[in-house]
């Protein structure tokens, strides 16, 4: 180590992401990036979640379900880097060594225990609402609407956050001791002391539901937890979420507040929630060292871990990052783009390719599209961009050009786009290395330059949805926000792309007196950090009935209703398809190799309609929150048991839906429109289902 | 030279038919280079001409099915694309009473970007048919219509003298019907004389949509695109018209601009390269599509003709295709 270097401690993923099941059993978060090869795996692509008790091997069908058919939770896996750290920093380091207990040091010191803290919390019911037409500008200059209006007072009054927040306080665990720590009403708080022991806060005051409301309507039991901490076999923290319950008022008549529509339901708690996740590392020598924290993010199944989406939330980070906090000079500085500049073929093009021929196992594309896009992903480092399908860009909506937002056919991607926006565009930064890739500069033999944590945090986070943030399904437009974020890496050791975590002070704590506030916004000059809850309070309430609706929309979803895009008006685009799956192949109906008729991921008794734009959805709010668990989960047909299915198929398994029978829904191909014609209803050959 | 019914035979429609293919895959390049020489890609222009490609891909298709129904499979070589002065293929506007050129001047059939002459081009080729008021006459030289309405309107007559022929599901290609909703067919299904209505209703299509509509009428509501075209009420002629309007107010948008082939770099000759060659695999792959033989790269290349022709624009390089 150089002379003037120290040592620092990271905890990576720096965003991770546990995902809520029914079963009381989990696999690990994936720790590979969504759709791209993966060294060591073969053919078969990243992005699939981790089986428990194994250092990386890669779940299949089999474990998607416990014995009993409930959904596995994932949990979120964190590990501690040990880096040489020199002002100022850089990016990429490609540097980072992971430490468990018993590492030593390059120092010599020998790691005793590690002490983990975690404080998730579930601030949406006090959260402002979702606005689709407007998204992060909501925030400019004013808030929006308070979801709950009839709880008085503002956001940060003790009653609201007394009967809105869902907060049980920190729990901390050692690595040594292991266990399992709930996040429930009955188990203390309990923080790091940071001398290597743990405190326990018995005057914390926890908030939940019950507490506020003497009868809940709770449809899949009650809400009384967020979830628990363990750790693995070499003692990394691992975070398991809620089993995604709900809860709702009842109103005066003694009914349940009905879910009134996707986003914004009134008198309705869900189990979701983020928070802080920080390390005390305790050495043999009896010193101890605090790692630079990460944030965990509890929210909906990866009904699709393996399909990219074409702009991830690692895209619109990264972007903000290159573009707002000096991340990679080299690529942008004096607020512009270095023309200079070689993006890596494979790390920053060919994901985007990857992404766009990934999308026909999710959304109903035509044949056309499928064939054009296998052109897309068969490009490779060696070709000459000229001749390739992607020449010129002439099918790549440009995001610097806010008209070609409104512009659908013939631009990709074909998806909606963010609040406010007819369509998705790739980020700037993206764009920015399709059109040096476009002029042949870049690098065909560069390869990812990441360090194993900075991998991670990468990895992490591409697995996720980026661009459509309305609100999004795992976090939602402020994650391009600068001020959410430990803007002083270069300095203070913490590394790029980490959640500032508001200073807490757990020994303080009052009984009777809400911990928490109304927390972090946007656009507010708000930097002295993030509380638990401050990132999942910006997605909708609960978050099943936007997951429900989030299928497939007319463009004029995001304008207030009022078309604003081309073609058609009643055309119906993908929101999110490769996180939540529209059209799919169910892998029991492939036969001989050969691919099935397609059928909505979401089908069966109570998805019958006569309209298109809901053919994909449960036709009842109520039974999104309690069916949710039903749906299959779309993987490589190398991880799918029961057959030898081709590894270029991906293929909806375990469903609990039916696939066939008056109840399932007919899949048109794309385009198709809204309010059908009486003289051609669904699709070549079929009818409308009655 | 005239031909009497009698006269009429299947040779007579297939080269009818071929000519048909021939024009209409002749506009799909000139179109396309005027539509993608526009920088603004959400303008009306672009977005009216990239509806009117659309729909003359789809047109190829359709003569193409009335030929294979007839088992003539309508093959496109280079002679189909020549875009030399004035010349628009198989029309001969001196002999439409109204000679439309005098209209539409100065106009301009070689491959350019989207100009007066170009505009003044297009609006000639989909100039509406003069009503004569009675059955169309057959000629034996398929360069003797003075119009593309009057030209299918003898084919449908003379396909409809030899209907009995008509073989239904014969190497019939369908890539449109998910943006035409309203339609209950783009091919030929059934057999002999009851065919006809089958067959009719596709060059109905063509003759609706674009070629042959009448200058005040709008698209008949099952001919219209139901999925991307912001405009589908409009017929070719009224949407080249609209941008006419544009170039006569002098409100063009702004399109690539153009430098002389002395300047050419070696990377632009490598570009026009590029986009010969795969122009010429895109019309062969064309011609195995209507042989029946669905080549897996029709629809790359037909996408990657775009990106090819704008790859040539934003290198200041007029697109050649042979």
């Amino acid at each position: 180590m150089p002379s003037d270097a120290t040592t620092v401690f990271r905890l990576h993923p720096s965003i991770n992401f546990a995902r809520v099941g029914t079963s009381e059993d989990y696999y690990l978060s994936p720790e590979t990036s969504a759709g791209l090869p993966t060294p060591g795996a073969g053919d078969t692509v990243g992005g699939l979640p981790i089986k428990k008790g194994t250092e990386d091997e890669p779940i299949t069908s089999d474990d998607l379900r416990d014995d009993d058919g409930h959904l596995r939770r994932q949990a979120a896996r964190y590990r501690i880097f040990a880096y040489d750290f020199e002002s100022p920093d850089h990016y990429p380091s490609g540097a980072g060594v992971e430490i468990c207990v018993g590492s030593t040091l390059a120092d010599g010191r020998v790691v005793k225990d590690v002490v983990w803290t975690v404080h998730l919390a579930n601030k949406k019911a006090n959260a402002y609402n979702v606005v689709p037409s407007a998204g992060l500008q909501a925030y400019d200059g004013k808030v929006p609407q308070l979801r709950n209006p009839s709880a008085y007072g503002d956001v940060n009054a003790p009653n609201r956050l007394r009967q809105l927040v869902i907060d049980p306080g920190p729990r901390a665990i050692a690595s040594g001791r292991g266990g399992v720590v709930s996040f429930d009403v009955k188990t203390p708080a309990s923080y790091s002391n940071r001398s290597g022991g743990i405190s326990e806060q018995l005057e914390y005051p926890k908030s939940f539901p019950q507490d506020s409301n003497t009868r809940l309507f709770e449809p899949s039991g009650p809400l009384d937890t967020l979830g628990e901490l363990t750790t693995d076999h070499a003692g990394r923290l691992l975070v398991l979420p809620g089993r995604g319950r709900t809860a709702a008022q009842y109103d005066e008549y003694g009914d349940p507040i009905p879910c009134t529509g996707d986003l914004n339901n009134t008198g309705w708690f869900d189990d979701a929630a983020d928070g802080p996740v920080s390390a005390t590392i305790l050495f043999e020598d009896g010193t101890t060292e605090e790692a630079f924290g990460a944030w965990v993010i509890c929210g909906d199944p990866a009904y699709a871990p393996q399909i990219r989406n074409v702009v991830t939330v690692w895209d619109d980070v990264y972007d903000a990052w290159v573009r707002n906090l000096g991340l990679q000079p080299e690529i942008y500085r004096d607020a512009k783009f270095d023309e200079d500049y070689r993006p890596s073929f494979a790390g920053d093009i060919h994901p985007i390719f990857r992404a766009a021929s990934m999308q026909r196992w999710t959304a109903n594309l035509p044949d056309l599209a499928v064939r054009a896009h296998e052109a897309v992903d068969a490009i490779s480092a060696g070709d000459d961009p000229d001749a390739t399908i992607m020449t010129g860009l002439a099918y790549v909506r440009n995001p610097n050009v806010q008209a070609e937002l409104s512009v659908g056919v013939p631009l990709m991607p074909l998806s909606l786009g963010e609040a406010g926006t007819d369509f998705l565009a790739v980020s700037k930064t993206q764009y920015f290395f399709l059109e040096q890739w476009n002029r042949n500069h870049f690098d065909p033999d560069g390869d990812m330059r990441l360090g194993p944590g900075e991998y991670l945090d990468m990895a992490s986070l591409s697995n996720c949805l980026g661009g459509r943030y309305v609100p999004g399904i795992e976090v939602s437009y402020p994650v391009r926000e600068p001020d959410m974020y430990q803007t002083d890496w270069k300095t203070s050791g913490a590394g790029p792309v980490r959640v500032k975590h508001k200073p807490l002070r757990y020994d303080a704590a009052e009984p009777g007196t809400p911990f928490l506030s109304g927390g972090w916004i946007p656009l507010h000059d708000m930097t002295d950090g993030l509380e638990p809850g401050d990132m999942t309070k910006f997605m909708s309430i609960p978050w099943q009935t936007d997951y429900n609706s989030c299928s497939i929309h007319q463009a004029s979803i995001n304008t207030s209703g009022e078309n604003t895009a081309t073609g058609n008006p009643l055309t119906l685009y993908w929101s999110w398809p490769s996180q939540r799956p529209d059209a799919v192949y169910p892998a029991t109906e492939v036969v001989g190799g050969v691919l099935p008729e397609r059928v909505w991921s979401i089908r069966g008794p109570g998805t019958l309609t006569d309209d298109p734009k809901t053919a994909a959805t449960f036709q009842k709010a109520l039974q999104s929150v309690t069916q949710w668990d039903r749906i299959g989960v779309v993987l490589q047909g190398t991880a799918i048991t029961g057959d030898d299915y081709p590894p270029a198929f991906f293929l909806e398994a375990e469903s609990l839906l039916p696939t066939e029978g008056q109840s399932v829904n007919v899949v048109a191909e794309w385009p198709f429109n809204a309010n059908p014609s009486p003289h051609r209803g669904w699709g070549k050959g079929s009818s409308i289902p009655r | 030279m005239k031909l009497r019914d009698d006269e009429w035979d299947r040779g007579h429609l297939q080269s009818h038919l071929q000519a048909a293919a021939e024009l209409e895959a002749w506009t799909i390049p000139y179109y396309m280079a005027a539509m993608f020489s526009i920088v603004d890609r959400s303008s009306d222009a672009y977005q009216l001409i990239q509806s009117v490609v659309h729909q003359e891909m789809l047109h190829l298709q359709l003569v193409a099915n009335v030929a294979n129904s007839y088992d003539y499979s309508p093959v496109l070589g280079p002679d189909a694309f020549q875009y030399v002065g004035n010349k628009i293929p198989h029309l001969d506007f001196a002999l439409d009473p109204d000679n439309p050129t005098k209209l539409f001047s100065p106009y301009s059939a070689e491959i350019g970007p989207l100009d007066e002459q170009r505009i003044n081009g297009m609006c000639l080729v989909e100039y509406p048919e003069w009503d004569t008021g009675g059955k169309p006459d057959f000629r034996d030289d398929v360069t003797e219509y003075g119009s593309i309405g009057e030209f299918y309107d003898a084919v449908e007559y003379g396909a409809r003298l030899l209907a009995a022929d008509v073989v239904g599901g014969r190497r019939q290609v369908d890539m449109f019907s998910e943006f035409y909703r309203n339609l209950p067919r783009m091919t030929v299904e059934s057999s002999g004389a009851g065919a006809f209505a089958e067959l009719a209703l596709l060059i109905d299509i063509v003759r609706d949509q674009g070629e042959a509509a009448k200058a005040a009428d709008a698209i008949a509501v099952p001919f219209r695109n139901t999925a991307d075209d912001s405009y589908p009420d409009l017929s070719h002629y009224d949407k080249f018209c609209q941008i006419r309007e544009q170039a006569l107010h002098r409100r063009l948008p702004k399109t690539y601009s153009v430098k002389d082939p002395s300047e050419y770099t070696p990377d632009d000759d490598k570009r026009l390269r590029i986009l010969r060659e795969n122009f010429a695999r895109f019309t062969a792959a064309v011609g195995n599509l209507f042989a029946g033989r669905n080549p897996d790269d029709f629809a790359p290349l037909m996408v990657t003709i775009g990106g090819n022709i704008l790859a040539c624009w934003k290198s200041h390089v007029t697109p050649k295709f042979t």
